[in-house]
C-alpha cells in the first residue's frame, strides 16, 4: 500500500518537474499536438470552428446559419458605436486606430503588472474620456466587440509572453493551473470537457475542442438570443460544473483568457461566431 | 385561575427560552459555515450552490423552521469543507492533466 503511495507521488513530482520546466511554447506544442492527434482529420486551421470541426451534422446547420448570420445586427450596432463621438468629442477611434485590433489582445501590460483584454481596454478607452464604463458580458461591449473582431478577421492569434518578465509568465501559469484544476460540486476542469472530453456529448450537445477556442468570440449564442463576451462563457461553464463563478474581467479570467489564448497560437482570427 | 396564569406563563416563557436557545445553535451554525464557505473562495473552490443554502437559511430561520434551517446549514458547511478539500488535492493534482 505504502509501496503505491510512493509511486503516485514520484509520478506526480516528476510530472510537477517536467511542467515548471516547460515553457509556453512547449506547452502550447503539446496541446496542439493532443488535439490534432485526437481528431487526425480536422485540418489544424479548421479548429477555429469550435465544435463545427468535429461534428459535421451541426456543421451542415451551421454552414446554413452563416448564410444569414445572427451577429451580423450586433456587428452593426458596434460599429455605430464605434464611430459615435464621446461627448468630449473623441471617440473609440482615438483608442484603437480602425479597430482592427483582436489580435493584439490579450496582452501582458508590463507597467501595471497586468493582462489587458480588449473588452477591458475599450471600457478603459470610455472612462478615460469621460464615459460610463459598459457592462461586461453582454449588450454594447459585446457589440463593439463583435464589430471590432469582425474586421480584424483573418488575422492571426499572437499572443505574446514577455521572457524578461517573470511576472508575466507567473500570470500564465496562473491561466494555465485554472484550466487543468477540477471544481464545482460536478468536480471537473475546464480540461475534462473540452480536451478528454472534446468531442464526447453531453446530453444531446458536444463538447467542442479546446484548440481554436477563443477565436471567434463575442459569440452569437442561440440560447443566449444575443451575442456575449468570452468571460461571459466563462461564467457559464463554471456554474455548469456547480462552482462559483468568477468575476467577469477579473484576475482570474483575464489570466485564464491568456492562457487559452496563447494555445491558439498561429490560428486564424475568426470571430464573432454563431453557436447553439 | 391564577394557577393557570402562572402555568400558562411558565410554558411560555420556557418555549421562548427553547426558541432563543434553538435560534443561537443556529445563528453559531450558520456563521460557522459562512466562515467555511469564504475560507473555500479564499482557494478559488466556492461551490455554485453554497451561499443560495445559507441564504435560505437564514428565510427559513426567519419563519421559525429551524429543521429545515438548520439542515441547510449542515448541507452548505458540508459543501465548502468539501472545496477546501478539492482545492488542496487540486493544488498537486491539476498538473496531471496537462497534455505532454
Amino acid at each position: 500500500m505504502l509501496r503505491k503511495y510512493a509511486i503516485l507521488l514520484a509520478a506526480v513530482m516528476a510530472l510537477a518537474w517536467s511542467s515548471t520546466h516547460a515553457s509556453p511554447e512547449d506547452d502550447r506544442m503539446a496541446f496542439e499536438k493532443y488535439f490534432t492527434t485526437k481528431f487526425p482529420e480536422v485540418p489544424l486551421n479548421d479548429f477555429q470552428n469550435g465544435i463545427y470541426s468535429v461534428d459535421p451534422v451541426a456543421r451542415a446547420d451551421w454552414e446554413q446559419i452563416e448564410e444569414f448570420p445572427p451577429y451580423e445586427l450586433a456587428v452593426d450596432a458596434g460599429e455605430a458605436e464605434y464611430n459615435k463621438p464621446f461627448a468630449n468629442g473623441k471617440s473609440y477611434s482615438d483608442c484603437f486606430g480602425d479597430g482592427a485590433v483582436r489580435a493584439q489582445y490579450p496582452y501582458w501590460d508590463s507597467e501595471r503588472r497586468e493582462v489587458i483584454t480588449m473588452e477591458l481596454a475599450i471600457n478603459e478607452c470610455r472612462t478615460d474620456n469621460g464615459e460610463k464604463p459598459l457592462k461586461w458580458n453582454k449588450g454594447k461591449i459585446a457589440e463593439l466587440s463583435a464589430y471590432m473582431s469582425y474586421i480584424s478577421r483573418g488575422q492571426a492569434v499572437d499572443v505574446k509572453i514577455p521572457e524578461d518578465d517573470p511576472e508575466a509568465l507567473a500570470a500564465y501559469e496562473r491561466g494555465k493551473q485554472f484550466y487543468y484544476t477540477k471544481r464545482g460540486q460536478l468536480n471537473f476542469s475546464c480540461f475534462d470537457c473540452h480536451g478528454t472530453g472534446a468531442g464526447k456529448g453531453v446530453r444531446l450537445e458536444k463538447l467542442s475542442p479546446a484548440l481554436g477556442h477563443t477565436t471567434h468570440w463575442p459569440v452569437y449564442r442561440s440560447k443566449w438570443g444575443a451575442v456575449g463576451t468570452l468571460h461571459r462563457r466563462f461564467g457559464g461553464c463554471n456554474r455548469q460544473v456547480r462552482a462559483k463563478n468568477f468575476k467577469s474581467q477579473g484576475q482570474e479570467y483575464r489570466e485564464l483568457e491568456y492562457f487559452l489564448t496563447y494555445m491558439s497560437n498561429g490560428l486564424e482570427l475568426n470571430g464573432p461566431g454563431a453557436r447553439r | 385561575m391564577k394557577k393557570y396564569a402562572i402555568s400558562g406563563l411558565l410554558v411560555l416563557s420556557l418555549v421562548a427560552g427553547g426558541a432563543s436557545l434553538a435560534g443561537d445553535e443556529f445563528e453559531a451554525a450558520w456563521q460557522a459555515a459562512d466562515d467555511k464557505r469564504k475560507e473555500a473562495a479564499g482557494m478559488q473552490s466556492e461551490w455554485r450552490d453554497t451561499k443560495k443554502m445559507l441564504d435560505k437559511a437564514k428565510q427559513a430561520a426567519e419563519k421559525g423552521d429551524i429543521d429545515t434551517a438548520m439542515s441547510l446549514v449542515a448541507m452548505a458547511h458540508e459543501q465548502a469543507a468539501d472545496g477546501i478539500v478539492q482545492a488542496e488535492r487540486e493544488a498537486v493534482m491539476w498538473i496531471t492533466r496537462v497534455p505532454r
